[in-house]
């Protein structure tokens, strides 16, 4: 009963179904409960939050990112499902916090100065809400120091910043040394990501990952979690 | 329907390496082929990738020699940087010009839109301001409007300006080709003698078979009012398109350019 509903959970994000009115990715399944209603059902079954998020959300995400990676999913399909996984989430929330679970790190997000292009950077921070994390979005076209206030006062364990032009993409290092200067480089991971950045980009301005899209940048922020904040 | 190629742009990734390796006869040769294919303007955008940011001005006087040594048609300057924009206009030997682009930014507004009143230069304006591309009708709208009330004492017309509606992909918004269409609208009913233009490709980004959501929105634009368009004119089956547009929409004179176009055998179906 337990296998079946989380189950169900991990088949419904797959066809991006966040509630019962959606007709799903392979259509005709409306009238059937989406990821919300399982979500609350296992809740009343007594099922732990953990496992909701691991055997059922995850489980499916980690699909879902499969299927865009081999291009049979696109980017509409990719984000019903994040959606219907931040729906989850925001239920599950309260019962995390009860069950003293710790979140699994604080990121924040932010596009860089003279840069007004939001989408990846909105899509990243879906998906990594959706991946368990504390997403806070700081926005677009955002100066330097707003940013390193923003590190400063929030701790967060990662910074993802995002620029999608030639001539933007240098102020993702400008943040990474305001940052040095500040003496706050080594309190936080720094993800870079957008259309014209590269590994070698990355490295060349000392950021810790770079992510090619949206699922990578998952992989990479996982990658880079520290053990203790790791959920089993 | 005017028609801007967009091949010589520094971000697709073969043009960035002509231009940093100074590859003169890629870069002919892709000025040449979009003006043979019916190119009104040649957009060029010589980019200002870091390592060659310190001489973007450089590079962008050396792209529009280059573009201009092999062909008449006039050039779209793509920069947002005054300075880039001003390399370009001292060496430029056209008439007509176009200055691609500015935004609601009071700054870059009044700096490129000096150079344009200068020049009497043809200004694309995009419907926007400092925060990024507004997601309705309303804010674009008002972001045209203060471009209008910057460039307006610069004694810039209306008639010189193309302004951008903006384009989302519907991919992560289902509202926004409407959103585009009504900007249109609205735009051509509230600055009746200034032109709109686009780039089509943003709407069909993360969906499948592209090139087809891109052609049939280009025919909804022409409806709602879309005077030019930002394209690659080597496409075959979108210039296509734009006869068909320009026909549909009463814009082609006893459908001659629609017939002349099957005569010499390049409408691709």
């Amino acid at each position: 009963m337990v296998e079946d509903i989380l189950g169900l959970i991990k088949q419904n994000v797959i066809q991006g179904r966040a509630n019962r009115e959606d007709e799903g990715l392979e259509e005709g399944m409306e009238g059937q409960p989406g990821v919300t209603e399982l979500t609350e059902e296992a809740i009343a079954q007594g099922i732990s939050a953990e496992d909701i998020i691991n055997k059922g959300l995850t489980a499916g995400m980690v699909i879902v990112g499969e299927k865009f990676e081999a291009k049979e999913y696109y980017i509409p399909d990719m984000l019903a499902s994040a959606e219907g996984v931040g729906a989850a989430m925001a239920i599950l929330e309260p019962h995390l916090n009860k069950s003293g679970i710790k979140p699994k790190g604080k990121i924040i997000m932010a596009t860089v100065r003279g840069d007004l292009h939001d989408i990846g950077k909105n899509i990243v921070s879906i998906l990594l809400r959706g991946a368990g994390y504390t997403v806070n979005d700081l926005g677009n076209d955002l100066d330097t120091q707003t940013i390193v206030n923003a590190v400063r006062e929030e701790r967060p364990q990662f910074l993802g910043l995002s620029a999608l032009l030639t001539s933007t993409m240098r102020h993702m290092g400008d943040v990474i040394d305001a940052l040095k200067e500040s003496g706050l480089r080594d309190s936080v991971k720094v993800i870079i990501g957008g259309a014209p950045v590269s590994q070698e980009f990355a490295m060349s301005i000392g950021a810790d990952g770079y992510g090619s899209d949206g699922f990578d940048a998952v992989r990479v922020v996982e990658s880079l979690t520290s053990p203790d904040n790791k959920q089993e | 329907m005017l028609v801007i190629g967009e091949n010589i742009n520094a971000s697709n990734k073969s043009v960035g390496q002509a231009i940093s390796s100074k590859d003169r006869e890629f870069l002919e040769n892709l000025a040449k082929a979009q003006s043979a294919a019916g190119a009104d303007y040649i957009d060029v955008n010589a980019g200002v990738g870091h390592g060659s940011w310190e001489h973007a001005e450089a590079t962008m006087q050396w792209l529009v020699e280059v573009v201009q040594a092999v062909t008449d048609k006039p050039l779209a300057i793509d920069s947002d940087v005054p300075s880039v924009v001003e390399a370009a206009l001292r060496i430029y030997r056209g008439n007509s010009l176009m200055i691609n682009s500015v935004s609601a930014e009071p700054e870059k507004l009044e700096s490129i839109g000096r150079l344009a009143a200068e020049r009497q230069a043809m200004l694309i304006a995009l419907a926007m301001g400092t925060g990024g591309i507004p997601n309705n009708v309303e804010d674009r709208l008002a972001a045209c409007e203060l471009i209008m009330n910057h460039l307006i004492p610069l004694n810039i017309k209306e008639e010189q300006m193309f302004f951008d509606p903006l384009v989302l992909p519907i991919a992560v918004d289902t509202t926004q080709a409407l959103v585009t269409l009504k900007t249109i609208q609205q735009i051509k009913l509230r600055y009746p003698s200034a032109k709109t233009v686009m780039g089509l490709s943003n709407i069909s980004y993360g969906l499948p078979q592209r090139a087809m959501v891109n052609r049939a929105f280009l025919l909804m634009a022409a409806y709602a009012g879309l005077d030019a368009v930002i394209l690659n004119p080597l496409d075959a089956k979108m210039m296509s398109f734009v006869k068909i547009a320009d026909m549909l929409t009463g814009k082609d004179p006893s459908c001659r350019g629609y017939i002349r176009a099957h005569r010499k055998g390049i409408l691709v179906d």
